[in-house]
């Protein structure tokens, strides 16, 4: 599975790095970028955490991935 | 104790009725609503329109993350007036500012300023809050007591958001009184436009808020035309250079923008710390804790905001037909979302009425969470960090000095004075 990070609404906090560090990376620019092709399904709970804790809802899976 | 516990039967509970709040029986009548009628509707009145309150989490969540479906563009407070030739000047802004705007436009919006407000820059500015409010405490170090809100709680906030703005500080206290006026509006104590035997009213309460609302465009015109001519390290300048669709924003744009900022910049976070230091005082054995851990200051602080969620509601208006919490809410329908009551919800929070500063998980939702997430959380967070370090650092003994006197609002939970007392400094 895919997953995306909406980058007019990603604000920084980080969150998503703080659930899933292998998934996310926040970069000096102050947006989180997904370092991953594909989310393993070791991962995909800590995605949808991620998903769930983003403050500005900037993340989601990518539809039909 | 601050609140004096009183038992409330369901009838007596009027979410309309800010004289409630004021004698914090707040927490109660949330207990009782999330018990006994989780998606409750205040009728209609002659002068306001209904109301559906939504007091559990699972229901705000909803809410929150559908901005498509519940907009912001009616206004975000409770009250709206059933006719509208009552609206009040404040309500002009609907639809104008972050706050009140829907996507997409919202997002464009926000984009033009966000950067001043990640978390990089906010941990930029940790130095220059620290010496602010160390200045601040300075000047009340040596008295060993003090109006706490007065003297505080309300001057490290404005002088942040101030700051920011490129504010002169002589023009701090019209800022502070004028805020008092829009968003303590209700409150007699603010209501100084009238003479003493007509406050208390809703009439009182209208013309405080459209004197505060006025008099606060009249100061921002000024300073926008000064700001045109004479571009500084601001945001108000940065507004200024700002375009959004290709299109420079309106003088009109840039006011309400300047009126967003200065309120939420400094209402919000006062009443955190004030409610906050409460905490505190009915919890000595959390202070202590934190005496012995200072590195709780990051949960204490969230726990801060969780247990005080100084901004109470926000409304919508649904935009179409939507269930939320197993009811149908009808386009056009206002909808209310309880902040003190969602951050209390037995079903996420154990424990919820106990203030307990190591809380984890502390999943709260007292800055918005989607869209409308708070812009200013990290200087919030930052404020009240550098706060409780400081004044426990040099006034360990503080303590209460006389009651406190709270808000009459449903808006803000907010705190006009708390007197303190501690040793002096030699």
């Amino acid at each position: 599975m895919k997953v995306q990070v909406n980058h007019d609404k990603c604000e920084g906090h980080g969150k998503c790095q703080m659930a899933a560090p292998e998934v996310f990376e926040l970069r000096d620019d102050d947006l989180s970028y997904v370092r991953v092709d594909d989310v393993s399904e070791e991962f995909a709970p800590r995605v949808e955490r991620a998903i769930r804790l983003c403050p500005r809802q900037a993340i989601s899976w990518v539809q039909g991935s | 104790m601050t609140t004096i516990p009183q038992s409330l039967t369901l009838e007596e509970i009027d979410l309309n009725d800010d004289g409630l709040f004021e004698r914090g029986l707040g927490p109660e009548m949330f207990k009782i609503l999330r018990r006994e009628d989780p998606v409750s509707w205040t009728p209609a009145t002659e002068e306001l329109v209904g109301h559906w309150n939504f007091v559990r989490y699972e229901d705000v969540l909803t809410v929150s993350r559908h901005p498509e479906v519940f907009g912001s563009e009616k206004g975000i407070v409770q009250f709206y007036p059933a006719k509208e030739e009552m609206l009040t000047a404040a309500e002009a802004g609907n639809g104008k500012m972050l706050i009140t705007m829907d996507p997409p436009r919202h997002v464009k919006l926000r984009r033009l300023v966000n950067k001043g407000f990640t978390p990089r820059a906010v941990a930029a500015m940790e130095p220059h809050i620290r010496e602010i409010t160390n200045t601040l405490l300075d000047t009340i170090a040596k008295k060993g007591g003090s109006d706490f809100v007065i003297d505080v709680a309300s001057q490290i906030p404005l002088a942040v958001i101030c700051g920011m703005m490129g504010l002169e500080q002589k023009d701090w206290p019209l800022m502070f009184q004028l805020t008092n006026k829009v968003l303590g509006s209700g409150d007699p104590e603010y209501q100084t436009d009238l003479p003493e035997d007509q406050r208390g009213t809703q009439e009182a309460a209208n013309l405080t808020g459209n004197m505060g609302t006025m008099q606060m465009f009249g100061f921002f015109a000024q300073t926008l035309q000064d700001r045109r001519v004479n571009r500084r390290d601001d945001l108000i300048s940065l507004l200024c250079e700002s375009a959004l669709d290709g299109e420079a924003l309106s003088d009109e744009d840039i006011l309400w923008f300047c009126f967003l900022l200065i309120l939420a910049g400094n209402e919000t976070t006062r009443n955190a710390m004030s409610g906050g230091l409460l905490a505190f005082f009915d919890n000595p054995s959390e202070r202590e804790r934190l005496r012995e851990h200072p590195e709780y200051i990051d949960s204490a602080v969230e726990e801060v905001v969780r247990y005080v969620s100084p901004v109470m509601h926000m409304a919508r208006v649904a935009l179409s037909d939507y269930v939320v919490g197993g009811q149908a809410i009808t386009k056009g329908e206002r909808v209310v979302m309880w902040y003190p009551s969602v951050n209390r919800d037995e079903s996420v929070f154990p424990d919820g009425e106990v203030f307990n500063i190591t809380r984890s998980p502390n999943e709260h939702l007292a800055f918005g969470i989607g869209e409308h997430f708070c812009l200013g959380a990290g200087f919030a967070r930052l404020e009240l960090k550098i706060l409780f370090e400081e004044m426990f650092r040099r006034f360990p003994d503080i303590q209460m000095d006389g009651p406190v006197e709270r808000l009459r609002s449903s808006f803000i939970g907010g705190i006009k004075h708390l007197p303190v007392k501690f040793t002096p400094e030699a």
